[in-house]
């Protein structure tokens, strides 16, 4: 009976796994098989000559281009806000903090990390609202805005990824420079984040990725459907993600739908090489640096 | 001078610290004042119960709770085998080349854009469940919970591995030595031993699918209506702010969906609290 | 003689830039030299003609910056009316709370009809209205009972911010009840391709939207073509809007002028819509 019952668990176990490669292959494999006619230089610029287009002299329409450097741009603004920001709150938790302080500030960022995101675009939404009516009349959901909230959104992921990779370096190694008269800053910047550096960027690394892929957030936030390459952090802007989201609900031709599948390839595999590199540093990943006590 | 450089940086990271940690506070703070309208006219409570019917005045948003749950529950629940399944093959069951392949497979899937689950969602699942059933669009719950049952996954199964790797050697060193088979030594020694690290992996999975909102709005019909059964469509909190939020903002409607960011941020948060006192227990009873 | 040549030349080359150029700039010289940003948000049945026209003006005068996004017709009126866009588009006109509220300012462009529309697959073509209100209450809820396979109803339906289901509801369904069980899409463009997809759904679009991947359906016998619209015979009719907040100034001045242009106009009829001059 037992042996029966063991022999079931075992072709479940391999079911399962078949399973759930099969469906990401379907999944993937559709998506490509689809979409694969429609990379090409086309699909990025449109009717518009690439040097004109690189050059921001003419403004691609039919063409991934704008969706792109929106992308682009949203990624290097959040990551600049939330890096800084994130690192100096990884280093404090991890060097300074005293037990008790430590505690708190980890079941905070434990509960940041967990606020869905589309929240996180209500709060970046009524943010601008506020500033709108209370402040300047010239602020709005834009890409600033955005990329704001996105910092947010990803802060946890960098403060925790810090923290847990300085915190798991050996005592000896902690030691050894304040021993030879180092301050403890001197130890904190010379020794224990060089040492730890290949944990932190794999945390950067993440985060970019959750830029890259986050919709919800953004399409509260000053996203939009046509708008072109913005010209400052105050305009609206495209990106990848929302433009795939638009299309798959509102393409008014076969050749649209193609685009959006010809994005949504580009956005895969975007993420897949983001992934990829983050695990090329750091083969231990930063799924269990949350939720530590 | 060095002294006070250091005290300078010191400082420094404890603001970066404290602002960051702030926001926490601030977003819930910002959705509790907006919000509070209907908190004040002792509505917030009244609304969780109401159905939302705005041409006669009812903002409440009991149907969107309703369909988080179901479909963030259901999800889990079409989500949890599939990742024990895969889990134990990972972590014990399979042969080598098998667990490595499969692990950098569920690696990859943690990347996988959700609107792009999303965007498969429509033209592959959604038409499949119509044509399988004959009934409705497709658009229903079950083929949002399908489809968030693969996202949900991998955030499970690597959770699961883990908690399965810190069952201590000499435990299976010991099956090993009575000549106990892989799958006794998964059933009888590692499942019982780290069932509260398959447990939090669970919630984590369950906070993850109540968060989702593009694989809802995109894939679930967005129909405001207590799901009768699987095959109807619904639309989740998520989804609500998002379609909502596509309207005004001086409407009651555009206020209660303060209403849907503080449940969710409560839902949320009290993941989070029964994931930490999970890990402390686990921590405190390791041996 | 040569000179003589070259100078007949030079001034036929002239000539033909100078005419060529003034042709082809004639409406869109109103953009000539003008450069910053201009928002757009609201309707969605607006989106196509507003495409075009930013496509044509940036082309023109590559300094101009146009941002266009949807949300319907009651986030474009709130959104102008608050200055967070330079042009609010809707599919309805603003009320009259609406207008004295923000001071807004109305410029109708064009006029669309909002016509029923089914998979191509079905074979029902024509409803009275009484089935038409019926079936959006939910009170027929199969085809069989209408002429069409046994199969049931799938009501689609957009969310209260839009223009398109305001003047549905008002005018095709004489404001009557639409079933909780409708789903819900976002757009004319997420309508249309959610019937194109689902062979037992029906929904309503703008007429402008209507193409061969779905099928129109008549009220009462009045099919909701073009023509039947211009000529007044169909009744589901409605202007297409662009609001601004008090009188519009630059970019915006200047787009909903070029929109009422011979050019503009001819965007409007090439969309799929009836042209206001």
């Amino acid at each position: 009976m037992n042996r029966i019952f063991e022999k079931l668990l075992l072709c479940f176990a391999w079911a399962s796994g078949i399973v759930l490669v099969g469906s990401i292959a379907y999944i993937v494999g559709y998506l490509i098989f689809r979409g694969f006619e429609t990379l090409n230089l086309t699909l990025i610029f449109g009717d518009t000559k690439p040097v004109d287009a690189l050059l921001l002299k003419r403004q691609v329409f039919e063409g991934l281009f704008p969706a792109i450097i929106g992308t682009f741009l949203l990624i290097l603004l959040s990551v600049g806000w939330s890096v800084p920001v994130g690192l100096g709150s990884g280093i404090y938790l991890a060097e300074y903090a005293g037990k008790k302080v430590k505690r708190t500030l980890n079941l905070f960022f434990d509960i940041l990390s967990g606020i869905p995101s589309i929240v996180v675009g209500l709060f970046g939404f009524s943010v601008a609202l506020f500033l709108h009516k209370h402040y300047s009349e010239n602020i709005y959901p834009c890409l600033l805005i955005s990329s704001l909230s996105l910092a947010v959104l990803v802060l946890p992921y960098i403060v925790r990824t810090t923290q847990v990779s300085l915190e798991n370096l050996s005592p000896e190694m902690r030691l050894t420079a304040p021993a030879l008269g180092a301050t403890k800053l001197q130890n904190i910047f010379y020794v224990l984040i060089p040492k730890s550096l290949s944990g932190i960027v794999s945390g950067v690394i993440l985060a970019i990725g959750r830029c890259a892929e986050d919709t919800a957030v953004i399409m509260l936030t000053g996203v939009v459907a046509t708008a072109g390459v913005p010209r400052s952090i105050f305009s609206n802007y495209e990106a990848l993600p929302f433009y795939i989201y638009y299309i798959s609900a509102q393409y008014s031709d076969p050749q649209e739908l193609l685009r959006g599948y010809g994005a949504a390839i580009i956005l895969l595999t975007l993420c897949v090489i983001l992934l990829f590199c983050a695990f090329v540093i750091k083969k231990q990943l930063a799924y269990h640096v949350l939720y530590r006590i | 001078m060095i002294r006070i450089y250091e005290k300078l940086i010191e400082k420094l990271l404890l603001f970066s610290a404290a602002v960051s940690a702030s926001v926490t506070i601030l977003i819930f703070g910002f959705l509790v004042i907006l919000g509070l309208p209907i908190i004040k006219g002792g509505h917030f409570f009244h609304l969780l119960t109401e159905p939302w019917s705005p041409y006669d005045g009812m903002y409440g948003i009991y149907p969107m709770v309703i369909g988080t749950l179901s479909i963030a529950f259901l999800g889990v629940l079409f989500g949890f085998p599939l990742s024990l399944g895969c889990a134990s093959l990972i972590s014990v069951l399979g042969p080598k080349p098998v667990r490595r392949f499969l692990k950098k497979v569920v690696q990859l899937m943690t990347g996988i854009p959700t609107v792009i689950y999303g965007f498969v969602g429509i033209f592959l699942l959604v038409p499949f469940i119509r044509e399988l059933f004959q009934e409705g669009s497709g658009m229903c719950v079950l083929s949002a919970s399908l489809m968030l049952a693969v996202l949900v996954s991998p955030t499970m199964i690597l959770f699961f591995i883990d908690s399965f790797d810190q069952v201590p050697k000499s435990y299976l060193d010991a099956v090993d030595s009575i000549g106990g088979s892989r799958i006794q030594k998964f059933l009888y020694v590692i499942l019982p031993c780290a069932w509260k690290g398959v447990l939090t992996g669970l919630i984590l999975g369950l906070g993850r699918a109540l968060g989702d909102t593009l694989i809802v709005l995109m894939i679930a019909g967005n129909t405001v209506q207590v799901p009768g059964s699987v095959m109807d469509s619904a639309r989740s909190l998520t989804s609500q702010i998002a379609l909502v939020m596509a309207a005004d903002y001086e409407s009651p409607e555009f206020k209660s969906i303060f209403t849907c960011g503080i449940v969710l941020y409560l839902f949320t948060t009290i993941v989070v609290i029964g994931v930490r006192t999970l890990a402390m227990t686990r921590r405190r009873s390791r041996p | 003689m040569k000179v003589r040549t070259l100078l007949v030349g030079l001034a036929v080359v002239y000539c033909t830039l100078v005419f060529g150029w003034t042709v082809q700039a004639s409406d869109l010289g109103l953009f000539e030299g003008e450069k910053g940003t201009l928002k757009i948000a609201g309707g969605t049945a607006h989106i196509p003609v507003m495409k075009e026209a930013a496509k044509r003006i940036i082309t023109f005068n590559p300094d101009i910056q146009i941002s266009i996004a949807g949300g319907g017709s009651g986030l474009g009126i709130k959104q102008v009316g608050e200055g967070l866009v330079d042009i609010g588009n809707s599919g309805r006109k603003p009320n009259d709370e609406e207008i004295s509220r923000y001071g807004l300012q109305v410029f109708k462009w064009a006029v669309d009809g909002v016509g029923i529309a089914v998979n191509p697959k079905n074979p029902v073509r024509s409803l009275s209205k009484a089935q038409v209100k019926d079936i959006f209450a939910g009170k027929i809820t199969s085809w069989k009972q209408i002429g069409g396979s046994d199969k049931k109803i799938n009501v689609y339906t957009r969310d209260e911010a839009s223009g398109t289901r305001a003047v549905f509801w008002k005018k095709a369904l004489s404001k009557g009840e639409i079933s909780s069980k409708a789903y819900f899409v976002v757009s004319n463009g997420g309508m249309k391709s959610a019937i194109a997809q689902d062979p037992n759904s029906i929904g309503y679009v703008s007429v402008g939207y209507i193409d061969n991947t779905v099928a129109a359906v008549s009220i009462d016998g009045v099919a909701p073509t073009l023509e039947n619209v211009k000529e007044g015979k169909y009744k589901v009719a409605r202007g297409l809007y662009s609001n601004t907040k008090g009188e519009p100034t630059g970019l915006a001045k200047k787009l909903i002028k070029y929109l009422l242009t011979p050019d503009g106009q001819d965007i409007v009829a090439d969309k799929g819509f009836v042209p206001v001059k």
